[in-house]
């Protein structure tokens, strides 16, 4: 026992043990590596079939696993898909802007004049979240629906007759059920970088003369922008895929990428093609996103 | 080594505690939160006596399996699909189960992508009793006398609609091209399926054989469909929304199946039911036996099928839910009246023959990618 202890103490893969405990890399992706497993099971592995899949091609019920391109010419060639995706990554920036226009006047009102029970305020926020997603969705279904809410609300009121039908199942619903859904996302990284100014700067700004809406414009927004940034990310990645809402409110005309793939892996039954989709809405997503940043870091360079 | 877990991170902070010793619970942590999820499967293991049957929402009323009940004290587990090309998807994806519940145009498919197995009849004490014309369904049978499905219900679809709310002419001359009306623009609906959507569109368009058209027939329901879209509402997926926009009158005209015909008329709300000049469609749903079902459930799995059939569960569709029944035993159970008020009669025969039965879409992949050019506007 004592002897094979010895043995195995002072061999090779003792001495491997010991140097990866040492290096400060090895100890890194041993703290890691819960977390490392996670994402190369959960993520990593899911990336690398759907990118194999979309080379694939589906005839009837098989998939044939020879190499084609023909998944990728198909989005080229058939107006369908850009087009959707345009209309997914319009939808989604008009979110975006909504949630950050009205999240935005929330979160500084939190930061600069809540002064007793904060952590209240913060709790508020995020209320809506406390409910699932789908819920919320309906809950907007019975607000903007025919019988719903606005509706009754107005006829008791009498200032209509007749139930107003483009409250619900177009693009328009489709906008309003998301920005209310992912407000909390935005308002929290918005909250965070407002805190986190420094008062004596906006003090400094004041001192010098600047007016208060140029000092917000000039001191206050810019150092802000780094939550903006974050909020806008976080809203506009996740909605641009979304599927349930534009199906549950969106009508006929409201329909998104998420809903194309969606049929792809169900009712068209073409999952090489939708793996495609996926792939596509995922590098033009990415690249919107390289665009948004390349923007702010142009705009800071020119306010700073 | 016996630490309070509280402490842990000040023994840490102060060295007590040595890196390595704390990476082993590191780890320890990673493995238990992977393997945790695995754990509560074993847990259940009553359950697991029953055989797993995949349905349509609604059709694990237990009044459907009184029979399998009184034999083995419980009921088989269910789990429950929105459309088939759902469960289908879930299928191939490695979901187990030992019998599910498509409609006949599905089979065909099903059978061809490898996971059904035949059925033996010879295990089904209602076989006998089923209506003559549903053991007779095309496709259903293989050329070696293999029998892939059994049916178990069938039903219509057809135009349901308000006569309070649209022009008195529609009753005494019933057509689908109410759901082209311009006058209801906005007040319409479709169902957001091939089959019960875009083949009213071909019917109505007449195409000769609506389940094989021509590349011409294509265009014209194309065109039908491009015609009706800014008039809908909406395309229903779920018969719930429907039955709710009906009621309130956001809706005058929808296509629908029977069964929201029965609920809507028993909340007292005025609808009627189409029977189309260009002819209603009849389509049957039933069970097959998948290829992966457990051998040890395989008996159970069979009188699950069979308590389906029992006359009594025949007699629960009827009344309760609109729907016929595959056993013909049922209609003697029921009378004249109720089944006429249902638009059924004592020879289901009749109507079954009356309609356009539903069958499997030829080129379903182009008219899939039609369908979604017309929902996206081109």
């Amino acid at each position: 026992m004592n002897a094979a202890r010895t043995a195995s103490g002072s061999g090779p893969r003792w001495r491997v043990r010991a140097w990866f405990m040492r290096s400060e890399s090895g100890r890194g992706y041993a703290l890691l590596s819960p977390t490392l497993v996670v994402v190369v099971l959960g993520l990593l592995f899911p990336m690398l079939i759907l990118t194999t899949m979309s080379f694939w091609k589906q005839e009837y019920v098989d998939l044939v696993r020879t190499f084609t391109t023909e998944n990728y010419a198909a989005f080229f060639d058939k107006r369908i898909y850009s087009l959707i995706l345009y209309r997914s990554i319009r939808i989604s920036a008009l979110v975006t802007l909504v949630t950050i226009v009205l999240a935005y006047p929330l979160a500084y009102y939190i930061a600069f004049h809540v002064k007793k029970n904060k952590m209240m305020w913060i709790v508020l926020v995020t209320i809506p979240f406390w409910t699932s997603y789908l819920l919320r969705v309906f809950a907007w279904k019975v607000i903007l629906g025919y019988n719903g809410v606005v509706n009754s609300g107005l006829i008791s009121l009498g200032i209509i007759s007749e139930p107003l039908e483009f409250l619900l199942y177009n693009p328009t619903a489709v906008v309003i059920t998301l920005a209310h859904a992912w407000a909390a996302v935005a308002i929290l990284p918005i909250y965070v970088s407002l805190e986190k100014i420094d008062r004596s700067l906006i003090e400094a700004a004041r001192d010098l003369g600047e007016s208060a809406f140029m000092t917000f414009v000039r001191v206050t927004l810019p150092l802000s922008l780094p939550g903006v940034i974050a909020a806008s990310l976080l809203v506009f990645i996740p909605t641009v895929g979304d599927y349930v809402t534009p199906a549950l409110v969106g009508g006929t005309r409201g329909i998104m990428m998420g809903n194309i793939i969606q049929s792809m892996f169900g009712k068209a039954l073409n999952w090489p093609l939708g793996a495609a989709l996926s792939i596509i809405s995922m590098l033009t997503v990415t690249l919107a996103v390289c665009v948004l940043l390349g923007a702010t870091r142009w705009y800071r360079k020119k306010v700073g | 080594m016996n630490y309070k877990k509280d402490d842990l991170i000040d023994m840490l902070a102060t060295g007590k505690v040595s890196r390595r010793t704390f990476q082993s619970y590191l780890a320890s942590l990673g493995v238990a939160a992977v393997t945790f999820p695995m754990l509560p499967r074993s847990a259940r293991a009553a359950a697991e006596d029953h055989p797993n049957i995949f349905t349509w929402e609604g059709w694990d009323a237990p009044q459907h399996h009184f029979e399998y009940h009184n034999k083995y004290g419980a009921y088989p587990n269910f789990s429950i699909f929105g459309d088939e090309e759902e469960a289908f998807a879930k299928i191939r994806a490695g979901a187990q189960f030992d019998v599910t519940h498509p409609c006949s145009y599905k089979v065909e498919i099903w059978r061809d992508a490898g996971i059904l197995q035949p059925i033996d009849t010879s295990r089904l004490s209602h076989w006998d009793e089923i209506i003559p014309s549903l053991k007779e369904i095309p496709g259903m049978t293989g050329d070696n006398g293999d029998v892939w499905f059994v049916a178990a219900d069938w039903g219509l679809t057809s135009v349901l609609y308000r006569p309070d709310l649209v022009d008195p002419k529609y009753q005494e001359e019933e057509t689908w091209g109410i759901l082209w009306d311009e006058r209801y623009r906005g007040r319409l609906s479709m169902a957001d399926s091939l089959i019960d959507g875009v083949m009213v569109a071909a019917i109505y368009g007449g195409a000769k054989d609506p389940f094989n058209m021509t590349p011409d027939e294509v265009e014209v329901t194309r065109e039908l469909l491009r015609k009706q879209l800014p008039l809908l509402r909406y395309y229903w997926t779920s018969p719930t929304d429907l039955e709710n926009s009906m009621a309130a009158g956001e809706l005058v005209a929808t296509s629908s199946w029977n069964d929201a015909f029965t609920a809507l008329k028993a909340e007292g709300v005025n609808v009627k039911y189409m029977t189309p000049k260009e002819g209603a469609m009849t389509w049957v749903c039933g069970f097959c036996l998948m290829a992966a079902a457990d051998p040890a459930k395989i008996d159970k799995s069979y009188d699950a099928i069979d308590a389906f059939l029992s006359p009594d569960s025949g007699v629960f569709s009827i009344l309760e839910e609109g729907y016929g029944h595959a056993n013909t035993h049922s209609y003697e159970l029921v009378s004249a009246h109720l089944l006429e008020e249902r638009g059924l009669s004592a020879n289901p025969e009749e109507i079954l023959s009356a309609g356009i039965f539903q069958e499997p879409i030829g080129n379903e992949p182009v008219l899939q990618e039609m369908f979604e050019e017309v929902k996206a506007g081109l």
